[in-house]
């Protein structure tokens, strides 16, 4: 079909009368504003606001976090009571996870997936503006139990019995829960959208195996959100009914197991680990090459390895669980499983390396932060391989060692990588480079406080010190390590700060220096993102890439001279689109997205509180899912100059509880029985 | 304006994202939706799991004759047949069971014939197949309705034991996922008497449809695995 | 999952329109009188009065074929395998019930045999 001849949606100014859906809203059409933020359904945007939401809650849990060591910087400490202590690091681990890492991975995966395969939104982009709000408020609504009786004290995992009414009265665990859940939707939902754009809406050209590794890591980790979530719900489903409707699936006294929760949790659990920290590879297998100025090493060997974590992900759960009791051939069958997932991952260290070397390197900010991810992840992954030996683990369990384990997969490795993805991508998403001397400090402050703060706590766990009690006493002997690691923690929070104040700072210069574009590809690098202007512009491409070959950008500007070199054959600004987007036409933003999120914490506190509160909760999801359905995916007036508009089947924007209900929206569908066979013998 | 020309190809189809080409020629609709399916195998399997261990962990203190589980179910009678019989068996009326079964197992075949008149024009017999897969669904939950009634005057409740809570939370959310069907089943309805379900949406009737038979699937193994494995 | 083999029968796959490949309202009907004759089955083999292996065995059987059958029959699966969309539905979906099938077991049996 032609490309169709259509002005620019989301037009500004004098517009005709639109149908209101449900009479109760015109459509919004703003551009700009907070409305437009509210509403919008644009995956930029979508993407951006991930990021500042996933930097919001990294403040509340890294204050979390300096109140715990402040607690643990001295023995027989009374700074905090016990119980503040418990719901502090149980928050702390909670807010980190589930609303900072995962979160900052979504918003990676938001802002690059359409571009980089080529795309002009995500498959449903109403969906995924529902998924961020259910994320952002299921987050409000989990951070308000601070408030209404207490935070969730048994620690992220929340293992049972401990989670139940007769040992955590107060409601915040019943919090978790349902913050959780709501989250856990967000989770879902954008997993089925984001894996649906990258099988079905790909450039022309970009097979499979020509797809950038960002897009494959996210891809795996999107699988493993759509297979891990459920697992979470349902565990979360059953600690609900037991607390707030008194079943018994954890109540040992009528003959319940209450390991049930530790495998449920950890199916779930370890999955979990992967997906936060497969995103962080994807971004530095972009970031390396792109300043090692070599194709990486191996792609297929990246690729393939990444599958392979994602499906052995799901073998090691029990790796977790050999200290409460199993037998002894679930527990070698588990440490051997465990032992086999590090290969794939020593796979990737091995094609980081192999990139790196000989290469070019331009040591930038971007390429420091991801050398920092590939030497303090090997430390983490190390010491993980240590966990395998299942009678080593047994010393180690519940004590700091654990602890300086997962800080350094997690902070080290996939926080280092998403620090990576902000300085290398922040020109294409805000149109000004961020500061390298700023970045440099940014970068050496973290790492000196990220390793005072974590590497101590290796000797700490091995002399014994155990997780999650709120004090020591001064003759164990954890005097000296527990202090570096607390003045450590304090030099990381500067650092983490340094990147906030780094990006005002950059922003200031960028506007004395009246604003300068940096042009549509700064770094001279490899995917197609780089091939349309930065800021990306709202329609992202003007016209569909074709894809050759991996790196397709790269072989844009390059190409083999007579004698076999590679020779820069074009400058990227000359050859980029030059963001025209004339003819285009954008999925329209809606309100119902964060209306029908906003339903789901009311019915939340509903169920914690009184269930009459879930009445105007479910009268707003009911309202918005019909209102939802019944709202074309695009605007009608911009859609009524095109004849055949409506009346297809596979309309983008619909869950898939409502996409009956949004046949509806055909304003011009012929009557029954009107329509003549069409191609139906294709 | 008809919709002569609606039926060119999918691939050509607008959906608000330039989705003049999508790279598999599949509906971005249909593989969210077998995604979607996917996902449920998880839950499900989680829940059979679970109800599983809990009717395990249950029989074996009960035939310890633990006290706080012989007290909690609400029957002497049926405590002891439990024990005799070493199964939660005496609880399940199977032959009622079967029938429920049957019903669900009835409707997808009408879920089928729906989208298979539909698909062909024949829209008539759409709603007369979609009325009766509805008709049926809401047959199914009726009989859940009153299994669980008599099922909580036999003494087994959800609050009171281990069994029940497993039982009801496992045939609750199927319950549920019926009850969205019949939802989803009568939406469809009311949009065909309006005529706005023609052949081009057939498509819609098959997401509907597929939803529909996963369901009726995971009926087929709580029927065995539950009822008939005791 | 091979990428050239998608831009071959990227050609000749018509998703919309692929109903022409199902079967007949005969042969669901058919389909269906083999479903309810299993189930039949499946409820006189548990008041068979066996026990163990013997009851449970064929009754799993019974259920995976029905299983199969709807899969394939009804969600049209097996109509759809020849193309690639239904290789690819197949493949999320196996997937899926492969992940639980073998974790869930895995569970099951730390329980039961406490191996």
């Amino acid at each position: 079909m032609a490309i169709v001849e259509r002005p620019l949606a989301l037009p500004e100014g004098d517009l005709p009368e639109i149908e209101n859906p449900l009479g109760a809203f015109s459509r919004p059409h703003k551009e700009t504003g907070i409305k437009d933020w509210l509403t919008t359904v644009d995956h930029k945007k979508i993407g951006i606001m991930y990021g500042t939401a996933s930097i919001f809650f990294m403040m509340i849990g890294g204050v979390a976090a300096l109140l715990i060591r402040i607690q643990l910087a001295t023995p027989d400490s009374n700074f905090l009571s016990a119980d503040a202590y418990n719901q502090l690091y149980t928050m702390h681990g909670t807010v980190m996870i589930f609303l900072v890492v995962m979160p900052i991975g979504a918003a990676f995966a938001n802002y690059l997936l359409p571009l980089q395969v080529g795309a002009r939104d995500v498959a449903f982009p109403r969906i995924n503006a529902f998924s961020f709000w259910c994320f952002f408020l299921g987050g409000l609504m989990l951070n308000t139990s601070w408030f209404l009786g207490g935070g969730p004290d048994g620690g992220w995992f929340n293992y049972a019995p401990n989670n139940g009414v007769a040992y955590s009265p107060s409601n915040g665990i019943d919090f978790w829960n349902v913050g959780l859940l709501i989250t856990g939707i967000a989770s879902l939902s954008g997993a089925i959208n984001l894996i649906t754009t990258v099988l079905n809406m790909r450039a022309p050209g970009m097979d499979l195996m020509k797809m950038p590794i960002f897009v494959w890591m996210t891809l795996v980790t999107q699988f493993l959100l759509l297979f891990a979530i459920p697992i979470i719900t349902t565990a979360q489903v059953l600690l609900l009914m037991d607390r707030l409707f008194g079943a018994n699936f954890f109540n040992v006294e009528q003959g319940a197991d209450p390991l049930l929760w530790q495998h449920l949790f950890w199916i779930f659990g370890h999955p979990e680990v992967y997906l936060m920290i497969l995103p962080a590879f994807g971004i530095v297998s972009e970031v390396i090459p792109a300043f090692a100025r070599k194709p990486i090493f191996g792609y297929p060997f990246m690729v393939f390895s990444g599958v392979a974590i994602g499906f052995m992900g799901f073998g090691v759960w029990a790796h977790h669980m050999f200290v409460p009791g199993m037998g002894p051939l679930s527990v070698s069958a588990f440490a051997v499983a465990t032992m086999f997932i590090a290969v794939p991952t020593g796979v990737k260290i091995l094609n980081w390396v192999a990139t790196l070397w000989g290469g070019k390197l331009i040591l930038n900010t971007a390429m420091l932060f991801s050398i920092g991810l590939i030497t303090q992840f090997t430390v983490g992954g190390l010491s993980g391989v240590s966990h395998a030996l299942a009678p080593s683990d047994t010393q180690q369990t519940d004590t700091y060692y654990i602890v300086a384990h997962f800080h350094y997969v997690l902070f080290g490795g996939a926080l280092f990588g998403f620090m990576a993805g902000f300085y290398f991508w922040w020109p294409k998403a805000f149109g000004y480079i961020l500061n390298e001397a700023w970045g440099k400090w940014n970068f050496w402050v973290m790492v000196v406080g990220f390793n005072l703060t974590f590497g101590p706590m290796h000797i700490l766990g091995l002399q014994g010190m155990p997780r999650r009690i709120h004090t020591y006493d001064a003759a164990m002997g954890f005097n000296l390590w527990n202090l570096v690691a607390t003045i450590g923690s304090m030099i990381l929070a500067v650092g983490v700060l340094l990147f906030v104040v780094n990006a005002l700072v950059s922003l200031r210069d960028w506007k004395n220096a009246g604003r300068p574009n940096p042009g549509p590809d700064p770094w001279d690098a490899r995917t197609i993102e780089w091939s349309i202007q930065s800021p990306a512009p709202e329609h992202n491409f003007d016209y569909d890439p074709q894809i050759v070959s991996v790196d397709d950008w790269w072989y844009q500007k390059y190409a083999e001279d007579e004698t076999g070199r590679l020779r820069k054959v074009a400058h990227g600004a000359d050859i980029a689109q030059p963001g025209n987007g004339e003819g285009v036409h954008l999925p329209a933003p809606s309100y119902w997205p964060i209306l029908l999120a906003a339903s789901l914490p009311l019915l939340g506190y509903g169920l914690i509180f009184s269930l009459w509160l879930t009445i105007p909760g479910g009268f707003l999801l009911v309202v918005s899912m019909f209102g939802w359905a019944l709202e074309p995916a695009d605007d009608l007036d911009l859609a009524h100059d095109h004849d055949d508009h409506d009346d297809h089947d596979d309309h983008d924007d619909q869950d898939d509880h409502e996409s009956i209900v949004e046949t509806a929206s055909a304003e011009d569908t012929a009557l029954v029985g009107d329509a003549p066979s069409p191609g139906d013998t294709a | 304006m008809t919709t002569a020309t609606a039926g060119v190809s999918v691939a050509d189809s607008h959906d608000g994202n330039e989705a003049h080409r999508t790279s598999l020629n599949l509906s971005n609709m249909k593989v969210a939706m077998w995604l979607f399916l996917a996902s449920e195998c998880l839950l499900f399997g989680a829940l059979i799991s679970t109800y599983l261990l809990s009717k395990a962990r249950f029989l074996t203190e009960l035939l310890a004759g633990n006290p706080i589980v012989e007290a909690s179910i609400d029957n002497p009678g049926l405590v002891r047949e439990m024990q005799e019989t070493g199964s939660v068996e005496p609880l399940f009326d199977i032959p009622f069971t079967s029938f429920s079964s049957f019903v669900l197992l009835m409707s997808s075949l009408a879920m089928v014939l729906a989208h298979k008149a539909v698909s062909e024009a024949d829209y008539k017999n759409t709603r007369i197949w979609l009325a009766t897969t509805a008709l049926l669904g809401s047959i199914f939950i009726a009989g859940q309705i009153y299994e669980f009634t008599a099922f909580k005057e036999e003494g087994l409740s959800f609050t009171g034991s281990l069994l029940g809570s497993a039982f009801y939370t496992l045939t609750g959310f199927h319950g549920v996922h019926v009850s969205i069907g019949i939802l989803m089943l009568l939406t469809l309805l009311v949009l065909s008497f309006k005529g706005k379900l023609n052949q081009d949406r057939a498509e819609t009737v098959e997401l509907v449809g597929l939803y529909w038979h996963f369901v009726d699937i995971v009926w087929v193994l709580i029927f065995t695995i539950v009822y008939l494995i005791p | 999952m091979s990428d050239t083999a998608v831009k071959a029968s990227a050609d000749v796959v018509d998703d919309a329109h692929d109903s022409h490949a199902h079967p007949t309202e005969t042969q669901y009907w058919l389909v269906f009188l083999i479903l309810a004759v299993i189930t039949a089955f499946e409820v006189l083999w548990s008041y068979l009065g066996l026990s163990g292996p013997l009851l449970v065995v064929p009754l799993l059987a019974m259920m995976v074929v029905k299983f199969v059958i709807v899969a394939g029959v009804f969600m049209h699966l097996w109509f759809d395998m020849k193309m690639l969309n239904g290789k690819l539905f197949t493949l999320a979906f196996a997937s899926g019930i492969v992940i639980a099938l073998s974790v869930y077991t895995v569970v099951v049996a730390t329980y039961e045999f406490n191996v």
